[in-house]
């Protein structure tokens, strides 16, 4: 398993758009996700993968626990480093139409869902993945996905119904 | 027909409520008959149907949330997995946001392969070229500017090093588009040989580079600490030499 085969190179190039939008899944930041896919390849390229894996699937796997490393490790920094004060920032400033805004309100209520329900949402809703193919890709089962997309759309309906009327 | 909602169960013989359905029914994952008798509720229940067309608008929203945000696969990256003979060696691991100090702001990242001297296929545009293998032979060392290599190229010298095995080697910056690479290439029996190449992303400003032979790459940096085996030459010993023909 010490190095990718031609064909699972050429797989993994053609991987990489929606690799790159799992990542941004993931992370809700797109630098994070930028790093999140270079660390991904990287890892893929030293590691390597068995001969007979799904590289789609093989990928997104190393994506997602790379992750959830990265966050883990975060999350001890955070709590051993008082100084370091993970302040997001408040958003674009930018918006300058409504649709602009309901643009924003949608990226701030996706910054808000739990990892698991967003990386499910986006694998269904925006890549276009049937429950199964999702539940095989985040390695969950099929009730799980369609549990966490349920959740999503809901949590996702009543944060931007609450920032409208908040903002009203 | 019959409102059946309290009977409706997920895949798991869970008993589900409306938004499941709504979303199951937005994916296309409802079965026949579920999806009849919910298209019967929603022509005589607003509420249900207000409910799934916010669904559907957020849905779109989400879809051009990411559709719009640059989801562009750095060529480099592409152009990393497709390279055949290149071996990882101890890749960077570094978090921009959350890496503090340990990262210098002009470097957001750092690459390096090891490429294999006996094999003859290396990644482009790191490929060993006549032009290139030119500007390591003819071209001194400097600490800043370029000089052009063809058409889109640009190339720097950066030092000149003597190898444990008596080679003569160069560190050096080579640069296409918007990508650039540090490298390090040993002459072998007349022929310039790539060694060591390193993909680096620096930011815009061409002063940003880091000075010759800085760690920031410490992959080619390191190679260089256990290759070399002395300092690197001075400006006059290296030009003597180029003069010289190595």
């Amino acid at each position: 398993m010490a190095s990718l085969t031609a064909q699972q190179r050429q797989d993994l190039i053609e991987e990489l758009p929606r690799l790159k939008r799992f990542c941004l899944s993931l992370t809700s930041d797109p630098s994070d996700a930028d790093d999140l896919l270079q660390i991904t390849v990287e890892r893929l390229l030293e590691k390597g993968m068995p001969h007979d894996a799904h590289v789609a699937k093989w990928s997104h796997r190393v994506c997602r626990n790379l992750w959830i490393d990265e966050i883990r490790s975060r999350d001890v920094r955070n709590r051993y480093a008082q100084s370091e004060s993970a302040v997001e920032g408040a958003g674009t400033t930018s918006a300058n139409s409504d649709d602009s805004v309901q643009l924003d309100r949608v990226s701030a209520a996706m910054d808000r869902l739990p990892t698991e329900q967003r990386a499910a949402l986006v694998q269904v809703a925006v890549e276009g993945c049937s429950y199964a193919e999702a539940a095989a890709l985040l390695e969950v089962p099929i009730g799980t996905i369609m549990s966490r997309v349920a959740r999503a759309r809901k949590a996702l309906a009543e944060d931007l119904e609450w920032s409208a009327e908040r903002e009203a | 027909m019959a409102d059946d909602r309290d009977n409706v169960v997920d895949m798991a013989g869970t008993r589900v409520d409306d938004d499941h359905l709504l979303s199951m029914y937005i994916d296309n994952e409802l079965d026949a008959e579920r999806t009849i008798a919910l298209i019967t509720r929603l022509r005589t229940e607003p509420t249900l149907r207000a409910r799934l067309e916010k669904m559907e608008a957020n849905d779109s929203a989400v879809k051009r949330l990411y559709s719009e945000a640059d989801h562009t696969v750095p060529a480099q990256l592409a152009s990393l997995v497709g390279a055949e003979n290149v071996t990882m060696m101890n890749p960077s691991r570094t978090w921009q946001r959350w890496a503090g100090g340990m990262v210098a702001a002009s470097f957001a990242a750092v690459l390096t392969l090891v490429i294999n001297v006996n094999q003859s296929v290396v990644f482009n545009p790191m490929s060993m070229d006549p032009q290139l293998a030119d500007a390591l032979e003819h071209s001194p060392s400097r600490a800043s500017g370029w000089e052009t290599l063809g058409s889109d190229r640009v190339f720097r010298g950066v030092l000149t090093f003597p190898a444990a095995d008596g080679r003569w080697c160069r560190e050096f910056l080579l640069g296409q588009n918007e990508s650039q690479w540090r490298g390090v290439a040993c002459r072998d029996s007349g022929e310039w040989v790539n060694q060591v190449v390193g993909s680096e992303v620096f930011l815009e400003q061409e002063t940003q580079y880091r000075p010759a032979g800085a760690a920031d790459s410490e992959q080619v940096a390191r190679f260089i600490d256990e290759t070399a085996t002395d300092v690197a030459l001075g400006p006059q010993q290296e030009a003597a030499l180029i003069a010289s023909g190595w």
